[in-house]
Protein backbone atom coordinates (compact mmCIF):
# COMPACT_ATOMS: atom_id res chain seq x y z
CA UNK A 1 0.00 0.00 0.00
CA UNK A 2 1.14 3.20 -1.01
CA UNK A 3 1.77 4.98 2.30
CA UNK A 4 2.88 8.36 0.84
CA UNK A 5 1.15 11.81 0.91
CA UNK A 6 3.16 14.78 0.20
CA UNK A 7 5.59 14.56 -2.40
CA UNK A 8 8.12 17.11 -3.38
CA UNK A 9 9.84 17.05 -6.62
CA UNK A 10 13.25 19.21 -7.41
CA UNK A 11 11.36 22.40 -5.50
CA UNK A 12 13.55 25.55 -5.66
CA UNK A 13 13.04 28.84 -4.39
CA UNK A 14 14.69 32.02 -5.18
CA UNK A 15 14.15 35.31 -3.75
CA UNK A 16 14.32 38.76 -5.33
CA UNK A 17 15.60 40.93 -3.18
CA UNK A 18 14.68 44.57 -2.78
CA UNK A 19 15.02 46.84 -5.46
CA UNK A 20 18.14 45.77 -6.99
CA UNK A 21 16.72 42.34 -7.82
CA UNK A 22 18.89 39.90 -6.71
CA UNK A 23 18.89 36.48 -6.97
CA UNK A 24 19.09 34.71 -4.31
CA UNK A 25 18.71 30.42 -4.02
CA UNK A 26 17.23 29.58 -1.00
CA UNK A 27 16.45 26.05 -1.77
CA UNK A 28 17.25 23.90 -4.50
CA UNK A 29 15.96 21.10 -5.93
CA UNK A 30 14.35 19.53 -3.10
CA UNK A 31 13.04 15.83 -3.50
CA UNK A 32 10.92 14.27 -0.84
CA UNK A 33 8.30 11.83 -0.15
CA UNK A 34 6.30 12.31 2.99
CA UNK A 35 4.46 8.98 4.64
CA UNK A 36 1.01 9.56 6.18
CA UNK A 37 1.43 9.67 10.04
CA UNK A 38 4.96 10.36 10.40
CA UNK A 39 6.73 12.77 12.38
CA UNK A 40 9.56 14.00 9.92
CA UNK A 41 12.02 16.98 11.16
CA UNK A 42 13.05 19.02 9.00
CA UNK A 43 16.69 20.21 10.45
CA UNK A 44 19.37 22.54 9.45
CA UNK A 45 21.36 25.71 10.08
CA UNK A 46 19.87 28.34 10.55
CA UNK A 47 18.67 30.64 6.90
CA UNK A 48 18.89 27.22 5.57
CA UNK A 49 15.34 27.38 3.63
CA UNK A 50 13.99 25.04 5.85
CA UNK A 51 11.06 27.80 6.81
CA UNK A 52 10.75 28.60 3.30
CA UNK A 53 9.97 25.07 2.43
CA UNK A 54 7.48 25.25 5.48
CA UNK A 55 5.62 27.90 4.07
CA UNK A 56 5.96 26.09 0.33
CA UNK A 57 4.21 22.69 1.39
CA UNK A 58 1.69 25.50 3.50
CA UNK A 59 0.91 26.69 0.61
CA UNK A 60 1.69 30.24 1.57
CA UNK A 61 4.81 30.72 -0.88
CA UNK A 62 5.27 29.46 -4.32
CA UNK A 63 7.70 27.66 -5.29
CA UNK A 64 9.96 28.90 -8.12
CA UNK A 65 10.32 25.84 -9.84
CA UNK A 66 9.74 22.00 -9.25
CA UNK A 67 6.46 20.88 -8.26
CA UNK A 68 4.42 19.59 -5.15
CA UNK A 69 1.72 16.83 -5.08
CA UNK A 70 -0.93 15.99 -2.51
CA UNK A 71 -1.69 12.06 -2.62
CA UNK A 72 -5.12 12.62 -1.60
CA UNK A 73 -7.16 14.81 -2.46
CA UNK A 74 -9.77 15.82 -0.68
CA UNK A 75 -12.49 18.20 -2.25
CA UNK A 76 -10.14 20.97 -2.76
CA UNK A 77 -10.12 21.29 1.20
CA UNK A 78 -6.81 22.78 2.55
CA UNK A 79 -4.82 19.34 4.22
CA UNK A 80 -2.08 21.30 6.11
CA UNK A 81 -2.34 23.95 8.96
CA UNK A 82 0.56 25.09 10.45
CA UNK A 83 1.80 26.39 13.95
CA UNK A 84 4.01 29.37 14.45
CA UNK A 85 7.25 29.75 16.17
CA UNK A 86 5.93 33.04 17.83
CA UNK A 87 2.48 31.35 18.13
CA UNK A 88 0.74 34.32 16.11
CA UNK A 89 -2.34 33.87 18.07
CA UNK A 90 -4.93 36.82 17.73
CA UNK A 91 -4.98 38.71 20.96
CA UNK A 92 -8.36 40.28 20.95
CA UNK A 93 -10.00 36.28 20.55
CA UNK A 94 -9.86 33.86 24.05
CA UNK A 95 -8.41 30.90 23.64
CA UNK A 96 -11.73 29.36 22.86
CA UNK A 97 -12.45 31.77 20.05
CA UNK A 98 -8.54 31.68 18.73
CA UNK A 99 -9.40 27.14 18.24
CA UNK A 100 -12.75 27.85 16.46
CA UNK A 101 -11.50 30.58 14.17
CA UNK A 102 -10.89 27.82 11.47
CA UNK A 103 -13.89 26.08 11.26
CA UNK A 104 -15.62 30.04 11.59
CA UNK A 105 -14.08 30.63 8.42
CA UNK A 106 -14.99 27.66 6.57
CA UNK A 107 -18.44 28.30 7.95
CA UNK A 108 -18.60 24.79 9.89
CA UNK A 109 -21.60 25.49 11.98
CA UNK A 110 -21.75 26.80 15.47
CA UNK A 111 -22.87 23.67 17.37
CA UNK A 112 -20.12 21.46 15.72
CA UNK A 113 -17.46 23.55 15.87
CA UNK A 114 -17.37 24.30 19.85
CA UNK A 115 -18.09 21.00 20.51
CA UNK A 116 -14.89 19.89 18.68
CA UNK A 117 -12.93 23.33 20.18
CA UNK A 118 -14.05 22.06 23.65
CA UNK A 119 -12.65 18.62 23.07
CA UNK A 120 -9.25 20.00 21.43
CA UNK A 121 -8.89 22.45 24.13
CA UNK A 122 -8.96 19.17 26.50
CA UNK A 123 -6.11 17.21 23.99
CA UNK A 124 -3.95 20.33 24.74
CA UNK A 125 -4.89 20.72 28.58
CA UNK A 126 -5.76 23.95 28.64
CA UNK A 127 -9.56 23.17 30.38
CA UNK A 128 -10.29 26.31 32.50
CA UNK A 129 -8.53 28.80 30.53
CA UNK A 130 -11.15 28.66 28.09
CA UNK A 131 -11.97 32.02 28.45
CA UNK A 132 -8.81 33.76 29.21
CA UNK A 133 -7.14 36.41 26.19
CA UNK A 134 -3.14 35.00 24.92
CA UNK A 135 -1.95 38.57 26.83
CA UNK A 136 -3.05 36.51 30.23
CA UNK A 137 -1.30 32.98 29.05
CA UNK A 138 2.32 31.64 29.57
CA UNK A 139 4.32 31.21 26.51
CA UNK A 140 3.95 27.38 26.89
CA UNK A 141 0.40 27.94 27.17
CA UNK A 142 -0.09 30.15 24.37
CA UNK A 143 2.00 27.44 21.82
CA UNK A 144 -0.89 24.96 23.42
CA UNK A 145 -3.69 27.31 22.06
CA UNK A 146 -2.01 28.15 18.43
CA UNK A 147 -1.88 23.94 18.44
CA UNK A 148 -5.33 23.36 19.10
CA UNK A 149 -6.09 25.94 16.28
CA UNK A 150 -4.28 24.00 13.73
CA UNK A 151 -5.46 20.54 14.95
CA UNK A 152 -9.13 22.50 14.60
CA UNK A 153 -9.32 22.27 10.88
CA UNK A 154 -8.70 18.64 11.13
CA UNK A 155 -5.93 19.10 8.52
CA UNK A 156 -3.65 15.90 7.40
CA UNK A 157 -0.20 17.38 7.81
CA UNK A 158 0.08 19.93 10.69
CA UNK A 159 2.80 21.84 9.90
CA UNK A 160 5.20 23.48 12.42
CA UNK A 161 7.58 26.41 12.58
CA UNK A 162 10.41 25.68 15.27
CA UNK A 163 7.48 26.07 17.82
CA UNK A 164 9.29 26.08 20.83
CA UNK A 165 12.22 28.25 20.18
CA UNK A 166 11.12 31.00 22.17
CA UNK A 167 10.47 28.62 25.49
CA UNK A 168 12.41 28.70 28.45
CA UNK A 169 14.24 25.00 28.63
CA UNK A 170 11.57 23.21 31.14
CA UNK A 171 8.91 24.49 29.24
CA UNK A 172 10.05 23.10 25.81
CA UNK A 173 11.09 19.67 27.29
CA UNK A 174 7.07 19.45 28.73
CA UNK A 175 6.10 20.44 25.48
CA UNK A 176 7.89 18.18 23.36
CA UNK A 177 6.48 15.05 25.25
CA UNK A 178 3.11 16.88 25.08
CA UNK A 179 3.69 17.22 21.28
CA UNK A 180 5.18 13.48 20.54
CA UNK A 181 1.53 12.57 22.84
CA UNK A 182 -0.27 14.63 20.30
CA UNK A 183 1.17 13.17 17.61
CA UNK A 184 0.58 9.70 18.82
CA UNK A 185 -3.23 10.25 19.84
CA UNK A 186 -4.19 12.08 16.61
CA UNK A 187 -2.51 10.16 14.12
CA UNK A 188 -1.40 13.22 12.36
CA UNK A 189 1.65 13.56 9.77
CA UNK A 190 3.78 16.28 11.12
CA UNK A 191 6.79 18.03 9.72
CA UNK A 192 8.29 19.70 12.38
CA UNK A 193 11.37 22.53 11.22
CA UNK A 194 14.05 23.09 14.39
CA UNK A 195 18.04 23.49 14.47
CA UNK A 196 17.70 21.88 17.71
CA UNK A 197 19.96 18.43 17.64
CA UNK A 198 18.31 17.66 20.95
CA UNK A 199 14.75 18.27 19.91
CA UNK A 200 15.05 16.02 16.55
CA UNK A 201 16.41 13.06 18.33
CA UNK A 202 13.40 13.33 20.72
CA UNK A 203 11.04 13.84 18.22
CA UNK A 204 11.72 12.45 14.85
CA UNK A 205 10.43 9.49 13.08
CA UNK A 206 13.21 10.31 9.98
CA UNK A 207 15.17 13.76 10.09
CA UNK A 208 15.83 15.15 7.23
CA UNK A 209 19.02 16.95 7.18
CA UNK A 210 19.51 19.91 5.35
CA UNK A 211 22.96 21.80 3.44
CA UNK A 212 23.54 25.33 4.51
CA UNK A 213 21.87 28.17 1.80
CA UNK A 214 20.61 27.35 -0.67
CA UNK A 215 19.14 24.35 1.27
CA UNK A 216 18.97 20.53 -0.01
CA UNK A 217 18.59 17.72 1.34
CA UNK A 218 21.94 16.31 2.95
CA UNK A 219 20.88 13.37 4.48
CA UNK A 220 17.78 11.32 5.79
CA UNK A 221 18.36 9.83 9.00
CA UNK A 222 15.95 7.09 9.87
CA UNK A 223 15.52 6.74 14.16
CA UNK A 224 14.05 3.69 14.56
CA UNK A 225 14.18 3.72 18.65
CA UNK A 226 10.81 3.58 20.78
CA UNK A 227 9.51 6.76 22.59
CA UNK A 228 9.79 8.09 24.78
CA UNK A 229 12.60 9.08 24.34
CA UNK A 230 16.13 10.37 26.27
CA UNK A 231 18.74 12.12 25.38
CA UNK A 232 21.23 9.97 27.87
CA UNK A 233 20.48 7.53 26.05
CA UNK A 234 22.97 5.32 24.25
CA UNK A 235 21.28 5.18 20.79
CA UNK A 236 19.97 8.30 21.04
CA UNK A 237 23.70 9.88 21.66
CA UNK A 238 24.85 7.98 18.87
CA UNK A 239 22.12 9.69 16.23
CA UNK A 240 23.09 13.23 17.88
CA UNK A 241 26.73 12.42 17.48
CA UNK A 242 25.89 11.75 13.89
CA UNK A 243 23.63 14.95 13.37
CA UNK A 244 26.28 17.05 15.38
CA UNK A 245 28.97 16.12 12.61
CA UNK A 246 26.43 16.17 9.44
CA UNK A 247 26.02 19.74 10.75
CA UNK A 248 28.81 21.48 12.08
CA UNK A 249 29.87 21.40 8.43
CA UNK A 250 26.93 23.68 7.26
CA UNK A 251 27.11 25.87 10.03
CA UNK A 252 30.58 26.09 9.14
CA UNK A 253 29.96 26.74 5.81
CA UNK A 254 27.37 29.56 6.62
CA UNK A 255 29.60 31.71 8.71
CA UNK A 256 32.24 31.51 5.74
CA UNK A 257 29.27 32.91 3.47
CA UNK A 258 28.52 35.57 5.61
CA UNK A 259 32.12 36.49 5.94
CA UNK B 1 -11.49 58.94 50.76
CA UNK B 2 -7.62 58.76 50.18
CA UNK B 3 -5.72 61.21 50.96
CA UNK B 4 -5.10 61.66 46.65
CA UNK B 5 -9.09 62.14 46.48
CA UNK B 6 -8.70 64.94 49.36
CA UNK B 7 -6.08 66.51 48.44
CA UNK B 8 -8.34 66.86 44.28
CA UNK B 9 -11.23 67.94 46.19
CA UNK B 10 -9.74 70.10 48.70
CA UNK B 11 -7.56 72.13 45.79
CA UNK B 12 -10.98 72.54 43.81
CA UNK B 13 -13.38 73.81 46.33
CA UNK B 14 -10.12 76.24 47.72
CA UNK B 15 -10.14 77.67 44.25
CA UNK B 16 -13.82 77.93 44.48
CA UNK B 17 -14.24 79.53 47.51
CA UNK B 18 -11.30 82.11 47.12
CA UNK B 19 -12.76 83.61 44.05
CA UNK B 20 -16.35 83.04 45.24
CA UNK B 21 -15.15 85.32 48.32
CA UNK B 22 -12.90 87.78 46.17
CA UNK B 23 -15.78 89.03 44.60
CA UNK B 24 -18.50 89.46 46.91
CA UNK B 25 -15.64 91.54 49.35
CA UNK B 26 -15.73 93.70 45.80
CA UNK B 27 -12.36 92.65 45.05
CA UNK B 28 -13.20 91.09 41.86
CA UNK B 29 -15.36 92.97 39.04
CA UNK B 30 -18.50 90.38 37.95
CA UNK B 31 -18.13 91.58 34.18
CA UNK B 32 -14.12 89.73 33.79
CA UNK B 33 -14.87 87.00 36.26
CA UNK B 34 -18.69 86.27 37.84
CA UNK B 35 -18.46 84.60 41.03
CA UNK B 36 -19.13 80.52 41.05
CA UNK B 37 -22.43 81.04 42.01
CA UNK B 38 -23.54 83.28 39.87
CA UNK B 39 -22.89 81.40 37.13
CA UNK B 40 -24.68 78.64 38.56
CA UNK B 41 -27.33 80.80 38.88
CA UNK B 42 -26.79 81.68 35.21
CA UNK B 43 -27.25 78.11 34.25
CA UNK B 44 -30.28 77.47 36.96
CA UNK B 45 -32.03 80.40 35.13
CA UNK B 46 -30.93 79.14 31.39
CA UNK B 47 -31.60 75.66 32.29
CA UNK B 48 -35.74 76.70 33.04
CA UNK B 49 -36.08 79.21 30.79
CA UNK B 50 -34.99 76.45 28.17
CA UNK B 51 -32.73 78.44 26.72
CA UNK B 52 -29.59 76.06 27.62
CA UNK B 53 -30.65 72.80 26.93
CA UNK B 54 -32.22 73.77 23.68
CA UNK B 55 -28.37 75.18 22.69
CA UNK B 56 -27.14 72.17 23.62
CA UNK B 57 -29.49 70.29 21.53
CA UNK B 58 -28.84 71.69 18.56
CA UNK B 59 -25.10 72.11 19.09
CA UNK B 60 -25.24 68.17 19.80
CA UNK B 61 -27.24 67.21 16.59
CA UNK B 62 -24.13 69.26 14.75
CA UNK B 63 -22.01 67.39 16.58
CA UNK B 64 -23.04 64.20 16.51
CA UNK B 65 -24.42 64.03 13.11
CA UNK B 66 -20.52 65.34 12.07
CA UNK B 67 -18.73 63.00 14.29
CA UNK B 68 -21.07 60.02 13.30
CA UNK B 69 -20.61 60.46 9.54
CA UNK B 70 -16.85 61.64 9.68
CA UNK B 71 -15.78 58.29 12.10
CA UNK B 72 -17.34 56.26 9.73
CA UNK B 73 -15.61 57.32 6.51
CA UNK B 74 -12.14 57.47 8.30
CA UNK B 75 -12.90 54.12 9.30
CA UNK B 76 -13.31 52.43 6.34
CA UNK B 77 -10.96 54.52 4.25
CA UNK B 78 -8.40 54.22 6.92
CA UNK B 79 -9.36 50.45 7.13
CA UNK B 80 -8.64 50.18 2.90
CA UNK B 81 -5.69 52.55 2.65
CA UNK B 82 -3.96 50.36 5.49
CA UNK B 83 -4.58 47.05 3.83
CA UNK B 84 -4.39 47.72 0.04
CA UNK B 85 -1.64 49.18 -1.55
CA UNK B 86 -3.52 51.46 -4.17
CA UNK B 87 -5.61 52.94 -2.82
CA UNK B 88 -3.05 54.52 0.10
CA UNK B 89 -1.53 55.77 -3.08
CA UNK B 90 -4.55 57.19 -4.45
CA UNK B 91 -5.24 58.86 -0.96
CA UNK B 92 -2.32 59.73 -0.09
CA UNK B 93 -1.73 63.13 -1.75
CA UNK B 94 -5.07 64.28 -0.56
CA UNK B 95 -4.46 63.06 2.99
CA UNK B 96 -1.46 64.62 2.91
CA UNK B 97 -2.39 67.99 1.25
CA UNK B 98 -5.23 68.41 3.80
CA UNK B 99 -4.10 66.80 6.97
CA UNK B 100 -2.15 70.38 8.15
CA UNK B 101 -5.16 72.69 6.73
CA UNK B 102 -6.85 73.91 10.30
CA UNK B 103 -10.63 72.78 9.67
CA UNK B 104 -12.24 75.60 10.48
CA UNK B 105 -9.97 77.65 7.72
CA UNK B 106 -12.40 75.69 5.40
CA UNK B 107 -15.66 77.03 7.08
CA UNK B 108 -15.97 79.55 5.12
CA UNK B 109 -15.70 77.76 1.70
CA UNK B 110 -18.50 74.87 2.97
CA UNK B 111 -20.56 77.74 3.77
CA UNK B 112 -20.18 78.84 0.44
CA UNK B 113 -20.85 75.33 -1.06
CA UNK B 114 -23.78 74.53 0.93
CA UNK B 115 -25.44 77.16 2.73
CA UNK B 116 -25.19 79.12 5.97
CA UNK B 117 -27.12 76.84 7.57
CA UNK B 118 -26.83 73.34 9.35
CA UNK B 119 -25.17 71.27 6.10
CA UNK B 120 -22.11 73.42 6.26
CA UNK B 121 -21.21 73.06 9.44
CA UNK B 122 -21.78 69.50 10.00
CA UNK B 123 -19.65 69.10 6.93
CA UNK B 124 -16.31 70.84 8.87
CA UNK B 125 -17.09 68.67 11.29
CA UNK B 126 -17.25 65.28 9.64
CA UNK B 127 -13.90 66.57 7.78
CA UNK B 128 -12.09 67.54 10.76
CA UNK B 129 -13.05 64.06 12.79
CA UNK B 130 -12.53 62.04 9.18
CA UNK B 131 -9.35 63.23 8.74
CA UNK B 132 -7.96 62.02 12.40
CA UNK B 133 -9.79 58.95 12.25
CA UNK B 134 -8.29 57.77 8.79
CA UNK B 135 -4.70 58.71 10.35
CA UNK B 136 -4.79 56.63 13.14
CA UNK B 137 -6.79 53.90 11.48
CA UNK B 138 -4.23 53.43 9.20
CA UNK B 139 -1.36 53.67 11.95
CA UNK B 140 -3.68 50.57 13.04
CA UNK B 141 -3.91 48.75 10.14
CA UNK B 142 0.23 48.97 10.10
CA UNK B 143 0.78 48.18 13.14
CA UNK B 144 -1.25 44.66 12.77
CA UNK B 145 1.96 42.00 12.99
CA UNK B 146 1.63 40.43 9.82
CA UNK B 147 2.06 36.75 11.05
CA UNK B 148 -1.53 37.06 12.43
CA UNK B 149 -2.10 37.54 8.74
CA UNK B 150 -0.57 34.60 7.60
CA UNK B 151 -2.37 32.82 10.05
CA UNK B 152 -5.35 33.69 9.10
CA UNK B 153 -4.47 33.02 5.35
CA UNK B 154 -3.46 29.52 6.52
CA UNK B 155 -6.58 28.75 8.62
CA UNK B 156 -8.52 29.20 5.58
CA UNK B 157 -9.90 32.84 5.84
CA UNK B 158 -10.59 34.95 2.51
CA UNK B 159 -9.30 38.50 1.48
CA UNK B 160 -12.65 39.61 3.03
CA UNK B 161 -12.71 37.30 6.08
CA UNK B 162 -9.26 38.75 7.02
CA UNK B 163 -9.98 42.11 6.20
CA UNK B 164 -13.06 41.80 9.15
CA UNK B 165 -11.64 39.34 11.73
CA UNK B 166 -7.97 40.93 11.42
CA UNK B 167 -7.48 44.07 10.04
CA UNK B 168 -10.29 45.27 11.86
CA UNK B 169 -10.01 44.13 15.26
CA UNK B 170 -6.57 44.36 15.44
CA UNK B 171 -7.16 48.61 14.21
CA UNK B 172 -9.65 48.87 16.82
CA UNK B 173 -7.53 50.33 19.76
CA UNK B 174 -6.02 52.53 17.58
CA UNK B 175 -9.40 53.92 15.43
CA UNK B 176 -10.24 54.92 19.63
CA UNK B 177 -7.18 57.11 19.73
CA UNK B 178 -8.27 58.17 16.56
CA UNK B 179 -12.29 58.55 17.85
CA UNK B 180 -10.74 60.75 21.20
CA UNK B 181 -9.43 62.81 19.20
CA UNK B 182 -11.98 63.50 16.82
CA UNK B 183 -14.18 64.09 20.04
CA UNK B 184 -12.31 67.02 20.88
CA UNK B 185 -12.19 68.34 17.54
CA UNK B 186 -15.54 68.27 16.62
CA UNK B 187 -16.49 70.22 20.05
CA UNK B 188 -13.66 72.65 19.06
CA UNK B 189 -15.35 73.02 15.90
CA UNK B 190 -18.83 73.29 16.66
CA UNK B 191 -17.68 76.33 18.63
CA UNK B 192 -15.73 77.75 15.73
CA UNK B 193 -19.19 77.46 13.31
CA UNK B 194 -21.40 78.45 15.87
CA UNK B 195 -20.26 81.82 15.90
CA UNK B 196 -21.66 82.92 12.44
CA UNK B 197 -24.25 82.64 10.40
CA UNK B 198 -26.84 80.92 13.32
CA UNK B 199 -29.46 81.59 15.53
CA UNK B 200 -29.06 78.67 17.97
CA UNK B 201 -26.19 76.55 19.65
CA UNK B 202 -23.84 76.47 22.41
CA UNK B 203 -21.20 78.59 20.72
CA UNK B 204 -23.95 80.89 19.88
CA UNK B 205 -25.05 81.56 23.13
CA UNK B 206 -21.50 81.90 24.43
CA UNK B 207 -20.82 83.95 21.62
CA UNK B 208 -23.98 86.73 21.91
CA UNK B 209 -23.70 86.59 25.95
CA UNK B 210 -19.84 88.09 24.85
CA UNK B 211 -21.37 90.56 22.71
CA UNK B 212 -23.82 91.61 25.45
CA UNK B 213 -21.33 91.55 28.21
CA UNK B 214 -22.95 88.82 30.20
CA UNK B 215 -20.01 87.81 31.52
CA UNK B 216 -22.15 84.83 33.64
CA UNK B 217 -23.49 83.49 30.71
CA UNK B 218 -20.37 83.25 28.84
CA UNK B 219 -18.90 81.32 32.06
CA UNK B 220 -22.12 79.15 31.60
CA UNK B 221 -21.16 78.23 28.25
CA UNK B 222 -17.62 77.87 28.72
CA UNK B 223 -19.12 74.91 31.79
CA UNK B 224 -21.37 73.50 29.80
CA UNK B 225 -18.41 72.63 26.72
CA UNK B 226 -16.92 71.61 29.55
CA UNK B 227 -19.31 69.16 30.45
CA UNK B 228 -20.16 67.87 27.08
CA UNK B 229 -15.95 67.25 26.65
CA UNK B 230 -15.86 65.18 29.87
CA UNK B 231 -18.87 63.37 28.45
CA UNK B 232 -17.73 62.43 25.20
CA UNK B 233 -14.48 61.03 26.84
CA UNK B 234 -16.77 59.09 29.27
CA UNK B 235 -18.56 57.49 26.43
CA UNK B 236 -15.76 56.49 24.20
CA UNK B 237 -13.75 55.00 26.82
CA UNK B 238 -17.09 52.54 27.78
CA UNK B 239 -17.18 52.33 23.85
CA UNK B 240 -13.45 51.11 23.94
CA UNK B 241 -13.79 48.68 27.08
CA UNK B 242 -16.79 47.17 25.31
CA UNK B 243 -15.57 46.39 22.15
CA UNK B 244 -11.81 45.89 23.48
CA UNK B 245 -12.33 43.84 26.39
CA UNK B 246 -7.99 42.24 25.21
CA UNK B 247 -7.12 45.73 25.86
CA UNK B 248 -8.62 46.56 28.98
CA UNK B 249 -5.32 47.55 31.61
Amino acid sequence: MDTRLLELRDVTKIWSIGRTGEQVPALSSIDLDVARGEFLILLGPSGCGKSTLLQIIAGLEAPSGGRLRFLRGDGGRKLTSMVFQEYALFPWRTVLENVVFGPEVRKVPRATRDVEAQRLVELVKLRGFEHRYPHELSGGMRQRVALARALANDPEILLFDEPLAALDAQTRRVLQDELARIWAETGKTFIYVTHSLQEAVLLGGRIVVMTARPGRVKEIIDVRLPRPRSLTGRQEAEILERLDELLRDEVKRTMESER
Amino acid sequence: MTRSTLRKVGSALFILVVWQVLVQTGNLNELFLPAPLSVLGAIWTMTLSGKLPWAILVSLNRVVQGFVYGALVGIVLGLLAGAIRWVEDVLDPWVAAVYPIPKSALFPLFMLWFGLGDPSKIVTITVGVLFLVLVNTVTGVKSINPLLLKAAVDLGASRFQVFLKVILPGALPNIFTGLRLGAGMALILVFITEIEATKAGLGFLLWESFQLLETKDVFAGVVMFGVLGVASTWFLQWLERVSCPWARR
